[in-house]
């Protein structure tokens, strides 16, 4: 089948505005975090590039994109060289079913699948893999250790995460991220009780998704130097980073989609809406790395197994009790 | 099961009370300064480089004896004057050996001598940490950094 020429521009320039996108967002939550954090410990941050240091990112993104690749002896090169792809490449793909709401009648989401929330869980389940490779192609203990812990406590996660999905999922009544917005046209699924113990569950869920304080315990700095990303460096670990911001992005896009009603909101167009609820979900993120000790791996492990696990449960069943009655 | 419920709640308030905290710091003025652009005044009896009031000194040489470092180096000569009142010869203060612990201030029966409030005491040469106190304009650089 040959693909008209119109249709491939279209595509190429879609693709190109995600990823301007993504690499905007990206460098703009990496000086956020900065100021964030800054703040919290009482301090500046960083003031001196630009207003504010608004552009240390971009002095950062120049300065890892000239730094040279350097590949360790005994990497095994295959998993070593594709690691980086396999963390940032899912979470750009993610963005094809993320309504940003419409402009003028055009509206912002590149397809809207009706099987969209099942892809993103895919999706993002991928990245794990991305981890994984990085820690076993290092050649490097602490690497190693990483991608095991890093394995162990996504697919734990990941229970809470769609069990909780699901409850949004049963609610809307749809798979399709459009439908979902729609149905919370009237009230914000966030304000019924046990839609908020699904999107608090989700919330927490969705920190230790994204390896974030109190779930960094693939790259525990204080014991494993930086976990996976240990031997990674210039673009190759810029990468890792891209993709951890931007799934920080999409969880909370996810998020403020699934129970904060999306797109949809009084005044402000709907594209401010969208951003606005995102953002300040990153930022609830952030404050909440910035405050809280890293766990233990038993407390990790216990918490999601013996806690969230049999709460969602608890909270699917009540769900369903509801949509039932 | 009474427990685990407990320990969820009491977990959940706790973790309230630790985001409040965070909170309110985000509020409060950041206590860091921007350092070349802004400076912090160093407190009253802050012991920097040592420094000299000639007209104030009356060449008695307590500091030179009692500087456990030797840093000190006073000469004095007889004046050409009727009453042959003591002149300097030279004052030279080598800081490569200061160890500011503000002895020869302590000692000073006329509080000619004295320590400064300068802080940013890297020098490139040797030369320059050797000091005539008599020098008027000794430290101007020291106390611009800017001025070269």
């Amino acid at each position: 089948m040959i693909i008209p020429v119109l249709t491939l521009i279209i595509m190429l320039i879609v693709g190109a505005v995600v990823l301007g996108f993504i690499a905007v967002s990206a460098m703009f939550l990496i000086w956020w975090e900065r100021k964030v954090s800054a703040h919290i410990q009482t301090r500046y941050g960083p003031m001196r590039v630009g207003w504010h240091g608004a552009l240390q990112s971009v002095a950062d993104v120049i300065k890892l994109l000239l730094k040279e690749n350097i590949t360790p002896s005994g990497v095994d090169r295959l998993s070593w060289w594709l690691a980086p792809f396999f963390a940032v490449v899912p979470v750009v793909m993610v963005f094809v079913c993320i309504p940003f709401g419409n402009i003028f009648g055009i509206e912002l989401i590149a397809r809207d699948l009706n099987i969209g929330i099942l892809y993103i869980m895919a999706l993002t389940s991928i990245c794990v893999l991305g981890i994984f490779m990085a820690g076993w192609g290092s050649n490097n203990k602490y690497s190693l250790l990483g991608g095991m812990r890093s394995a162990a406590q996504i697919v734990s996660y990941e229970i809470p995460l769609v069990l909780a999905m699901v409850t949004a999922v049963m609610f809307a009544g749809s798979l399709s991220m459009q439908k979902i917005v729609e149905a919370q046209k009237g009230l914000w699924f966030v304000f019924q009780p046990n839609m908020a113990i699904a999107f608090a569950i989700f919330i927490i869920a969705g920190t230790a998704e994204v390896n974030r304080t109190p779930f960094d315990i693939p790259e525990a700095e204080s014991e494993l130097v930086a976990g996976f990303h240990t031997e990674y460096s210039g673009m190759k670990f810029a990468m890792f980073f891209l993709g951890e911001y931007t799934n920080m992005f999409v969880i909370s896009a996810l998020a403020a989609t699934l129970f904060l009603g999306g797109w949809s909101g009084p005044f402000l167009p709907p594209v401010i809406w969208f951003l606005i609820k995102t953002y300040g979900l990153v930022t609830f993120m952030m404050w909440i790395r910035w405050t809280l000790p890293r766990v233990r791996v038993d407390q990790l492990m216990g918490f999601a197994w013996k806690v969230l696990t049999p709460v969602s449960f608890a909270n699917l069943i009540v769900a369903g009790w509801i949509l039932m009655k | 099961m009474i427990k685990y419920f407990t320990c969820i709640i009491s977990g959940i308030w706790n973790l309230a009370k630790g985001l409040f905290v965070t909170l309110k710091n985000v509020f409060v003025k950041p206590v860091t300064l921007q350092y070349p652009t802004q400076k912090l005044e160093m407190t009253q009896r802050y012991r920097g480089l040592v420094d000299l009031y000639p007209e104030k000194c009356i060449k008695c040489g307590q500091c030179v004896k009692i500087c456990p470092t030797a840093c000190l180096d006073l000469s004095v000569k007889a004046g050409e004057g009727a009453d042959k009142k003591k002149e300097f010869g030279h004052f030279k203060y080598n800081m490569e050996l200061c160890c500011f612990c503000g002895l020869c201030e302590q000692v000073c029966p006329t509080q000619a001598i004295y320590m400064n409030k300068i802080y940013e005491i890297a020098v490139y040469e040797h030369g320059k940490l050797h000091i005539d106190l008599l020098d008027k304009d000794k430290y101007d650089e020291w106390a611009n950094p800017d001025v070269k």
